[in-house]
Protein backbone atom coordinates (compact mmCIF):
# COMPACT_ATOMS: atom_id res chain seq x y z
CA UNK A 1 0.00 0.00 0.00
CA UNK A 2 1.15 3.55 -0.48
CA UNK A 3 2.00 5.77 2.39
CA UNK A 4 -0.16 8.48 2.67
CA UNK A 5 0.15 11.99 5.43
CA UNK A 6 -2.84 13.94 5.91
CA UNK A 7 -2.87 16.69 9.06
CA UNK A 8 -5.41 18.75 10.60
CA UNK A 9 -4.87 22.01 12.18
CA UNK A 10 -7.09 21.55 15.16
CA UNK A 11 -7.65 23.93 18.30
CA UNK A 12 -4.37 23.85 20.67
CA UNK A 13 -2.38 21.10 18.83
CA UNK A 14 -2.32 19.55 14.63
CA UNK A 15 -3.06 16.20 14.02
CA UNK A 16 -0.97 14.26 10.96
CA UNK A 17 -2.44 11.14 10.32
CA UNK A 18 0.20 8.14 8.56
CA UNK A 19 -1.47 5.99 6.60
CA UNK A 20 0.25 2.31 5.65
CA UNK A 21 3.61 1.49 6.11
CA UNK A 22 6.20 3.74 8.09
CA UNK A 23 9.72 2.46 6.04
CA UNK A 24 12.57 3.98 4.09
CA UNK A 25 10.53 5.27 1.36
CA UNK A 26 7.68 7.04 3.85
CA UNK A 27 9.59 8.09 6.46
CA UNK A 28 10.98 11.23 4.13
CA UNK A 29 7.43 11.84 3.79
CA UNK A 30 6.61 12.20 6.87
CA UNK A 31 9.65 14.28 8.05
CA UNK A 32 8.36 17.21 4.99
CA UNK A 33 4.80 16.93 6.57
CA UNK A 34 5.34 17.77 9.74
CA UNK A 35 7.95 20.37 8.81
CA UNK A 36 5.68 21.54 6.81
CA UNK A 37 2.77 21.79 10.11
CA UNK A 38 5.27 23.59 12.16
CA UNK A 39 6.73 25.90 9.40
CA UNK A 40 2.95 27.04 9.30
CA UNK A 41 3.03 27.91 13.13
CA UNK A 42 1.88 24.32 15.31
CA UNK A 43 4.56 22.92 17.56
CA UNK A 44 2.20 20.54 19.50
CA UNK A 45 2.01 18.13 17.34
CA UNK A 46 0.15 14.70 17.53
CA UNK A 47 1.37 11.79 14.55
CA UNK A 48 -1.98 9.68 14.87
CA UNK A 49 -0.29 6.24 13.72
CA UNK A 50 -4.31 4.03 14.06
CA UNK A 51 -3.23 2.98 10.82
CA UNK A 52 0.35 2.18 11.16
CA UNK A 53 1.14 -1.34 11.16
CA UNK A 54 4.45 -1.37 10.66
CA UNK A 55 7.33 0.82 10.94
CA UNK A 56 11.23 -0.29 10.88
CA UNK A 57 14.31 1.77 11.74
CA UNK A 58 14.03 4.51 9.00
CA UNK A 59 10.08 4.98 10.23
CA UNK A 60 11.51 5.28 14.15
CA UNK A 61 14.23 7.88 12.59
CA UNK A 62 11.70 10.29 11.04
CA UNK A 63 9.46 10.41 14.15
CA UNK A 64 12.72 11.37 15.95
CA UNK A 65 13.87 13.96 13.36
CA UNK A 66 10.47 15.12 13.88
CA UNK A 67 10.38 15.31 17.61
CA UNK A 68 13.47 17.14 17.47
CA UNK A 69 11.57 19.76 15.36
CA UNK A 70 9.12 20.44 17.24
CA UNK A 71 11.15 20.60 20.28
CA UNK A 72 13.53 23.23 18.50
CA UNK A 73 10.04 25.08 17.86
CA UNK A 74 9.75 25.43 21.29
CA UNK A 75 6.62 22.44 20.91
CA UNK A 76 6.68 18.75 21.25
CA UNK A 77 6.09 15.68 19.09
CA UNK A 78 3.71 13.11 20.83
CA UNK A 79 2.43 9.59 19.23
CA UNK A 80 -1.04 7.91 19.65
CA UNK A 81 -3.17 4.59 18.74
CA UNK A 82 0.37 3.01 18.44
CA UNK A 83 -0.25 -0.45 16.88
CA UNK A 84 1.48 -3.68 18.24
CA UNK A 85 4.54 -4.05 15.62
CA UNK A 86 5.16 -0.16 16.30
CA UNK A 87 4.99 -0.18 19.88
CA UNK A 88 7.53 -3.22 19.68
CA UNK A 89 10.15 -1.02 17.28
CA UNK A 90 9.81 1.47 20.35
CA UNK A 91 10.29 -0.66 23.43
CA UNK A 92 12.88 -2.78 22.03
CA UNK A 93 14.94 0.63 21.31
CA UNK A 94 13.85 1.85 24.65
CA UNK A 95 12.37 5.03 22.62
CA UNK A 96 8.91 4.53 24.67
CA UNK A 97 10.72 6.89 26.61
CA UNK A 98 11.40 9.40 25.04
CA UNK A 99 8.87 9.61 22.43
CA UNK A 100 5.89 9.21 24.83
CA UNK A 101 2.26 7.51 23.05
CA UNK A 102 -1.48 8.10 24.05
CA UNK A 103 -4.58 6.27 23.43
CA UNK A 104 -6.33 9.03 20.88
CA UNK A 105 -5.14 11.78 19.19
CA UNK A 106 -7.58 14.22 21.22
CA UNK A 107 -5.80 12.67 24.62
CA UNK A 108 -2.00 13.61 23.59
CA UNK A 109 -2.23 17.20 24.55
CA UNK A 110 -5.25 16.93 26.98
CA UNK A 111 -3.48 17.53 30.06
CA UNK A 112 -1.43 20.78 29.31
CA UNK B 1 17.68 1.88 -22.19
CA UNK B 2 16.80 -1.18 -24.07
CA UNK B 3 17.12 -4.17 -21.63
CA UNK B 4 17.61 -7.66 -22.78
CA UNK B 5 17.24 -9.30 -19.80
CA UNK B 6 13.62 -8.36 -18.60
CA UNK B 7 10.80 -8.13 -20.96
CA UNK B 8 9.79 -4.35 -22.22
CA UNK B 9 6.86 -2.93 -19.83
CA UNK B 10 4.55 -0.45 -21.44
CA UNK B 11 1.44 1.47 -20.78
CA UNK B 12 -1.54 2.25 -22.95
CA UNK B 13 -3.10 5.57 -21.52
CA UNK B 14 -6.91 5.47 -23.42
CA UNK B 15 -10.09 5.71 -22.46
CA UNK B 16 -11.91 4.18 -25.56
CA UNK B 17 -12.10 0.67 -24.95
CA UNK B 18 -12.01 -0.41 -28.65
CA UNK B 19 -8.79 1.69 -29.46
CA UNK B 20 -7.09 0.70 -25.82
CA UNK B 21 -7.57 -2.85 -27.29
CA UNK B 22 -6.23 -2.42 -30.64
CA UNK B 23 -3.27 -0.67 -29.37
CA UNK B 24 -2.44 -3.42 -26.69
CA UNK B 25 -2.16 -5.70 -29.86
CA UNK B 26 0.22 -3.40 -31.90
CA UNK B 27 2.21 -3.47 -28.99
CA UNK B 28 2.10 -6.70 -28.01
CA UNK B 29 3.45 -7.70 -31.80
CA UNK B 30 6.23 -5.63 -30.63
CA UNK B 31 6.79 -8.02 -27.63
CA UNK B 32 6.17 -5.37 -25.03
CA UNK B 33 4.59 -6.48 -21.90
CA UNK B 34 0.94 -4.00 -21.83
CA UNK B 35 -0.88 -2.43 -18.49
CA UNK B 36 -3.49 -0.87 -19.66
CA UNK B 37 -4.93 2.46 -18.09
CA UNK B 38 -7.90 4.55 -18.98
CA UNK B 39 -7.68 7.45 -17.43
CA UNK B 40 -4.70 9.95 -17.41
CA UNK B 41 -4.08 9.67 -13.24
CA UNK B 42 -4.47 5.58 -13.15
CA UNK B 43 -1.91 5.75 -16.28
CA UNK B 44 0.88 7.75 -13.99
CA UNK B 45 0.44 5.35 -11.44
CA UNK B 46 0.69 2.63 -14.11
CA UNK B 47 3.91 3.82 -15.34
CA UNK B 48 5.23 4.19 -12.04
CA UNK B 49 4.10 0.75 -10.77
CA UNK B 50 5.88 -1.01 -14.14
CA UNK B 51 8.76 1.46 -14.82
CA UNK B 52 7.38 1.64 -18.49
CA UNK B 53 9.91 2.17 -21.19
CA UNK B 54 7.26 3.45 -23.69
CA UNK B 55 3.83 4.78 -22.91
CA UNK B 56 0.87 5.55 -25.80
CA UNK B 57 -1.23 8.85 -24.35
CA UNK B 58 -4.41 10.16 -25.84
CA UNK B 59 -4.79 13.69 -25.47
CA UNK B 60 -8.79 13.67 -24.64
CA UNK B 61 -8.87 11.62 -21.21
CA UNK B 62 -11.72 11.81 -18.89
CA UNK B 63 -9.75 13.44 -15.98
CA UNK B 64 -6.72 15.57 -16.34
CA UNK B 65 -5.31 15.50 -20.17
CA UNK B 66 -2.79 13.70 -22.29
CA UNK B 67 -0.41 17.29 -21.48
CA UNK B 68 -0.72 17.10 -18.20
CA UNK B 69 0.01 13.39 -17.48
CA UNK B 70 3.14 13.97 -19.62
CA UNK B 71 4.16 16.65 -17.45
CA UNK B 72 3.84 14.16 -14.34
CA UNK B 73 5.84 11.31 -16.12
CA UNK B 74 8.68 13.60 -16.92
CA UNK B 75 9.31 13.77 -12.86
CA UNK B 76 9.79 10.54 -12.74
CA UNK B 77 10.12 8.65 -16.23
CA UNK B 78 12.32 8.72 -18.78
CA UNK B 79 9.42 6.59 -21.02
CA UNK B 80 9.23 7.05 -24.80
CA UNK B 81 5.91 8.99 -24.86
CA UNK B 82 4.24 8.75 -28.32
CA UNK B 83 1.08 11.10 -27.82
CA UNK B 84 -2.43 10.67 -29.78
CA UNK B 85 -4.66 13.29 -31.15
CA UNK B 86 -8.01 13.12 -32.98
CA UNK B 87 -6.97 16.12 -34.82
CA UNK B 88 -4.48 15.42 -37.63
CA UNK B 89 -4.28 19.19 -37.45
CA UNK B 90 -3.26 19.74 -34.48
CA UNK B 91 0.29 18.17 -34.42
CA UNK B 92 1.73 21.12 -35.81
CA UNK B 93 0.97 22.90 -32.83
CA UNK B 94 1.66 20.54 -30.27
CA UNK B 95 4.95 20.32 -32.10
CA UNK B 96 5.53 23.82 -31.06
CA UNK B 97 5.04 23.42 -26.89
CA UNK B 98 7.38 21.53 -24.52
CA UNK B 99 4.85 19.06 -24.06
CA UNK B 100 7.54 16.27 -23.59
CA UNK B 101 6.28 13.73 -25.69
CA UNK B 102 8.61 12.37 -28.44
CA UNK B 103 6.23 11.59 -31.12
CA UNK B 104 2.60 12.54 -32.45
CA UNK B 105 0.14 10.45 -33.93
CA UNK B 106 -3.39 10.86 -35.21
CA UNK B 107 -6.22 8.80 -35.17
CA UNK B 108 -7.39 7.14 -37.30
CA UNK B 109 -4.16 5.73 -37.22
CA UNK B 110 -2.59 2.70 -39.32
CA UNK B 111 -0.97 -0.32 -37.21
CA UNK B 112 2.09 -0.49 -39.58
CA UNK B 113 2.76 3.13 -38.93
CA UNK B 114 2.33 2.61 -35.15
CA UNK B 115 4.82 0.45 -35.00
CA UNK B 116 7.05 1.97 -37.33
CA UNK B 117 6.93 5.26 -35.10
CA UNK B 118 7.98 2.90 -32.08
CA UNK B 119 10.75 1.03 -33.51
CA UNK B 120 11.98 4.44 -35.06
CA UNK B 121 11.83 6.22 -31.28
CA UNK B 122 14.07 2.82 -30.08
CA UNK B 123 16.32 3.71 -32.26
CA UNK B 124 17.11 7.42 -31.14
CA UNK B 125 19.19 7.54 -28.77
CA UNK B 126 17.65 9.12 -25.56
CA UNK B 127 19.17 12.55 -24.20
CA UNK B 128 22.26 11.92 -21.81
CA UNK B 129 20.67 13.61 -18.76
CA UNK B 130 18.65 11.36 -17.61
CA UNK B 131 21.03 8.43 -18.07
CA UNK B 132 24.00 10.18 -16.50
CA UNK B 133 21.83 11.06 -13.17
CA UNK B 134 21.21 7.43 -12.92
CA UNK B 135 24.66 6.39 -13.41
CA UNK B 136 25.63 9.05 -10.73
CA UNK B 137 23.35 7.47 -8.28
CA UNK B 138 24.82 4.12 -9.26
CA UNK B 139 28.28 5.03 -8.56
CA UNK B 140 27.26 6.49 -5.22
CA UNK B 141 25.55 3.55 -4.03
CA UNK B 142 28.65 1.22 -4.97
CA UNK B 143 31.08 3.88 -3.38
CA UNK B 144 28.67 3.79 -0.18
CA UNK B 145 28.87 -0.23 -0.11
CA UNK B 146 32.62 -0.10 -0.84
CA UNK B 147 32.87 2.07 2.59
CA UNK B 148 30.21 -0.64 4.36
CA UNK B 149 32.48 -3.44 3.39
CA UNK B 150 35.58 -1.84 4.16
CA UNK B 151 33.70 -1.32 7.96
CA UNK B 152 33.79 -5.34 8.49
CA UNK B 153 36.89 -6.81 10.59
CA UNK B 154 38.84 -8.52 8.03
CA UNK B 155 40.34 -11.20 10.33
CA UNK B 156 38.27 -13.63 12.20
CA UNK B 157 39.48 -13.23 15.82
CA UNK B 158 40.99 -15.71 18.47
CA UNK B 159 40.22 -15.91 21.15
CA UNK B 160 41.23 -19.44 22.79
CA UNK B 161 38.19 -21.56 23.85
CA UNK B 162 35.47 -19.24 21.98
CA UNK B 163 34.20 -19.92 18.28
CA UNK B 164 33.17 -15.95 16.84
CA UNK B 165 31.63 -15.46 13.63
CA UNK B 166 29.99 -12.63 11.53
CA UNK B 167 27.71 -12.56 8.33
CA UNK B 168 26.64 -9.74 6.49
CA UNK B 169 24.49 -9.47 3.59
CA UNK B 170 23.72 -5.92 2.29
CA UNK B 171 20.69 -4.39 0.59
CA UNK B 172 20.86 -2.36 -2.40
CA UNK B 173 20.00 0.71 -1.32
CA UNK B 174 23.20 0.27 1.40
CA UNK B 175 22.48 0.15 4.48
CA UNK B 176 24.08 1.52 8.49
CA UNK B 177 24.64 -2.09 9.74
CA UNK B 178 28.12 -3.15 10.55
CA UNK B 179 29.71 -5.04 13.15
CA UNK B 180 33.73 -4.50 14.40
CA UNK B 181 35.45 -6.97 16.81
CA UNK B 182 39.51 -6.87 18.09
CA UNK B 183 41.58 -9.34 20.41
CA UNK B 184 42.48 -7.63 23.41
CA UNK B 185 44.84 -9.09 26.15
CA UNK B 186 42.47 -11.03 28.37
CA UNK B 187 39.83 -11.98 25.03
CA UNK B 188 37.71 -9.58 23.06
CA UNK B 189 35.61 -6.61 22.18
CA UNK B 190 33.08 -6.51 20.16
CA UNK B 191 30.74 -3.42 18.58
CA UNK B 192 27.71 -3.88 16.78
CA UNK B 193 25.78 -1.03 15.24
CA UNK B 194 22.78 0.01 13.09
CA UNK B 195 23.12 3.73 11.88
CA UNK B 196 19.52 4.91 10.74
CA UNK B 197 19.18 5.40 7.15
CA UNK B 198 20.78 4.51 3.74
CA UNK B 199 23.49 5.30 1.14
CA UNK B 200 26.61 7.07 1.62
CA UNK B 201 24.91 8.99 4.82
CA UNK B 202 24.86 5.79 6.22
CA UNK B 203 27.70 4.23 5.50
CA UNK B 204 29.77 7.34 6.87
CA UNK B 205 28.61 7.62 9.88
CA UNK B 206 28.75 3.85 10.42
CA UNK B 207 32.50 4.74 9.52
CA UNK B 208 33.16 7.44 12.66
CA UNK B 209 30.92 5.02 15.03
CA UNK B 210 33.55 2.18 14.73
CA UNK B 211 36.61 4.34 14.82
CA UNK B 212 35.15 6.50 17.61
CA UNK B 213 34.64 2.75 19.25
CA UNK B 214 38.33 1.91 18.63
CA UNK B 215 39.73 4.67 19.99
CA UNK B 216 38.01 4.33 23.77
CA UNK B 217 39.28 0.20 23.77
CA UNK B 218 41.99 1.10 26.59
CA UNK B 219 39.16 3.07 28.47
CA UNK B 220 39.28 0.15 31.34
CA UNK B 221 36.08 0.45 32.37
CA UNK B 222 33.18 -0.23 29.45
CA UNK B 223 30.68 2.02 30.93
CA UNK B 224 33.43 4.95 30.92
CA UNK B 225 34.17 4.02 27.39
CA UNK B 226 30.99 3.83 25.64
CA UNK B 227 30.17 7.24 27.73
CA UNK B 228 32.79 8.80 26.31
CA UNK B 229 32.26 7.94 22.65
CA UNK B 230 28.28 8.16 22.66
CA UNK B 231 29.70 12.01 23.81
CA UNK B 232 31.48 12.22 20.83
CA UNK B 233 29.19 10.07 18.42
CA UNK B 234 26.22 12.19 19.60
CA UNK B 235 27.72 15.38 18.63
CA UNK B 236 28.68 14.27 15.02
CA UNK B 237 25.32 13.38 14.70
CA UNK B 238 23.22 16.53 15.32
CA UNK B 239 24.36 17.70 12.34
CA UNK B 240 22.81 14.53 10.56
CA UNK B 241 19.87 14.11 12.25
CA UNK B 242 20.56 10.53 12.58
CA UNK B 243 21.02 8.06 15.35
CA UNK B 244 22.63 4.68 16.15
CA UNK B 245 21.49 1.69 17.59
CA UNK B 246 24.49 -0.28 19.36
CA UNK B 247 25.13 -3.13 21.27
CA UNK B 248 28.93 -3.30 22.67
CA UNK B 249 30.69 -5.65 25.03
CA UNK B 250 34.11 -7.22 26.38
CA UNK B 251 34.61 -10.54 26.99
CA UNK B 252 36.89 -11.82 29.49
CA UNK B 253 37.76 -15.40 27.97
CA UNK B 254 39.37 -17.39 31.16
CA UNK B 255 36.01 -16.58 33.55
CA UNK B 256 33.73 -16.12 30.61
CA UNK B 257 32.40 -13.20 31.85
CA UNK B 258 30.77 -10.82 29.53
CA UNK B 259 30.19 -7.30 30.39
CA UNK B 260 27.52 -5.01 27.70
CA UNK B 261 25.65 -2.04 26.69
CA UNK B 262 23.08 -2.11 24.54
CA UNK B 263 21.79 1.21 23.67
CA UNK B 264 18.65 0.58 21.87
CA UNK B 265 19.50 -2.18 20.05
CA UNK B 266 17.46 -4.91 21.72
CA UNK B 267 18.49 -7.89 19.45
CA UNK B 268 21.31 -9.48 21.50
CA UNK B 269 19.96 -12.61 22.63
CA UNK B 270 21.93 -15.19 24.92
CA UNK B 271 21.55 -18.80 24.55
CA UNK B 272 22.15 -20.75 27.15
CA UNK B 273 23.68 -24.45 26.79
CA UNK B 274 20.87 -25.44 29.31
CA UNK B 275 17.91 -23.03 29.58
CA UNK B 276 15.51 -20.62 27.45
CA UNK B 277 17.29 -18.05 25.78
CA UNK B 278 16.72 -14.54 26.81
CA UNK B 279 16.90 -11.54 24.69
CA UNK B 280 18.72 -8.73 26.55
CA UNK B 281 17.11 -5.92 27.34
CA UNK B 282 18.40 -2.69 26.15
CA UNK B 283 19.80 -0.30 28.62
CA UNK B 284 18.52 3.00 27.18
CA UNK B 285 17.98 5.06 24.08
CA UNK B 286 19.99 4.51 20.62
CA UNK B 287 23.18 6.90 20.30
CA UNK B 288 22.27 10.48 19.02
CA UNK B 289 19.15 11.06 20.42
CA UNK B 290 19.85 12.96 23.98
CA UNK B 291 22.50 14.76 25.30
CA UNK B 292 23.73 13.72 28.35
CA UNK B 293 22.51 9.99 28.61
CA UNK B 294 24.37 7.41 30.15
CA UNK B 295 23.69 3.55 29.78
CA UNK B 296 24.55 1.36 32.36
CA UNK B 297 26.38 -1.77 31.65
CA UNK B 298 25.48 -5.09 32.31
CA UNK B 299 27.02 -8.77 32.60
CA UNK B 300 26.81 -12.02 32.13
CA UNK B 301 28.37 -15.37 32.13
CA UNK B 302 29.27 -17.38 29.11
CA UNK B 303 29.42 -20.82 30.45
CA UNK B 304 30.89 -23.84 27.78
CA UNK B 305 27.91 -24.52 25.60
CA UNK B 306 26.52 -20.88 25.86
CA UNK B 307 26.52 -18.64 22.90
CA UNK B 308 25.73 -14.73 22.42
CA UNK B 309 24.00 -13.99 19.10
CA UNK B 310 23.37 -10.26 18.05
CA UNK B 311 21.33 -9.86 15.04
CA UNK B 312 20.05 -6.32 12.55
CA UNK B 313 16.59 -5.38 12.70
CA UNK B 314 16.35 -7.11 9.12
CA UNK B 315 16.46 -10.48 10.74
CA UNK B 316 13.23 -8.94 13.59
CA UNK B 317 11.49 -7.47 10.77
CA UNK B 318 10.61 -10.79 8.49
CA UNK B 319 8.74 -11.96 11.84
CA UNK B 320 5.59 -11.45 13.03
CA UNK B 321 5.97 -10.98 16.85
CA UNK B 322 9.27 -10.91 18.94
CA UNK B 323 8.54 -14.09 20.65
CA UNK B 324 8.13 -15.51 16.74
CA UNK B 325 12.04 -13.63 16.12
CA UNK B 326 13.18 -15.31 19.91
CA UNK B 327 11.83 -18.68 19.31
CA UNK B 328 13.61 -18.64 15.64
CA UNK B 329 16.77 -17.10 16.45
CA UNK B 330 17.01 -19.92 19.71
CA UNK B 331 16.33 -22.49 16.97
CA UNK B 332 19.05 -22.12 14.30
CA UNK B 333 21.61 -21.79 17.24
CA UNK B 334 20.85 -25.00 18.66
CA UNK B 335 21.07 -26.48 15.28
CA UNK B 336 23.65 -25.13 14.10
CA UNK B 337 27.34 -26.80 14.83
CA UNK B 338 29.81 -23.99 14.30
CA UNK B 339 29.30 -20.01 14.78
CA UNK B 340 29.68 -19.94 10.97
CA UNK B 341 26.32 -22.08 10.58
CA UNK B 342 24.90 -20.74 12.73
CA UNK B 343 25.46 -17.04 10.91
CA UNK B 344 24.70 -18.13 7.69
CA UNK B 345 21.07 -19.62 9.23
CA UNK B 346 20.30 -16.44 10.79
CA UNK B 347 20.57 -14.66 7.33
CA UNK B 348 18.04 -17.07 6.00
CA UNK B 349 15.51 -16.20 8.38
CA UNK B 350 15.41 -12.98 6.43
CA UNK B 351 15.59 -14.12 3.07
CA UNK B 352 17.22 -11.65 0.63
CA UNK B 353 13.99 -11.83 -1.57
CA UNK B 354 12.16 -9.89 0.66
CA UNK B 355 14.39 -8.24 2.99
CA UNK B 356 14.06 -4.50 2.46
CA UNK B 357 16.84 -3.92 4.68
CA UNK B 358 20.77 -5.04 5.60
CA UNK B 359 20.80 -8.29 7.93
CA UNK B 360 23.56 -8.96 9.96
CA UNK B 361 24.26 -11.47 12.75
CA UNK B 362 27.17 -12.08 14.31
CA UNK B 363 27.50 -15.19 17.05
CA UNK B 364 30.43 -15.48 19.93
CA UNK B 365 29.98 -19.44 21.41
CA UNK B 366 32.04 -20.73 24.39
CA UNK B 367 33.16 -24.36 23.25
CA UNK B 368 32.52 -27.54 25.17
Amino acid sequence: MQMQFSYEVKDTYAEVKSVGRLNMVAAPKLREVVNEVVAGGSNRVVVNLAETNFMDSSGLGALIGCLKAARQAGGDLRIAAVQPQVKMVLELTNMDRVLTAYPSAEEAFGDD
Amino acid sequence: MVSTSSPRQAVVVEDDADIRGLLVLILEQLDFVVTEASDGLSGVEAVRNTNAELVTLDINLPDIDGMEVCRRLREFSDAYVLMLTARADEIDRLNGLDTGADDYISKPFSPKEVQARIRALFRRARTPAAPAEDQRQVDELERAAVVQQSLLPRETVRVEGYDVAGAFRPTRSVGGDFYDWYQTSDGMHLTFADAMGKGMGAALIAATVRAVMRSVADTPAIADAFGSASATITSDLDQSGSFVTMFHARLDSASGKLSYIDAGHGLALYVPADGAAQRLVSAGPPVGILDDQLWPAAELELEPGDSLVIVSDGVLDAHDSLEEFVINVEKVTRNGATSDEVCAALLELAPAATAEDDVTAVVVRRKR
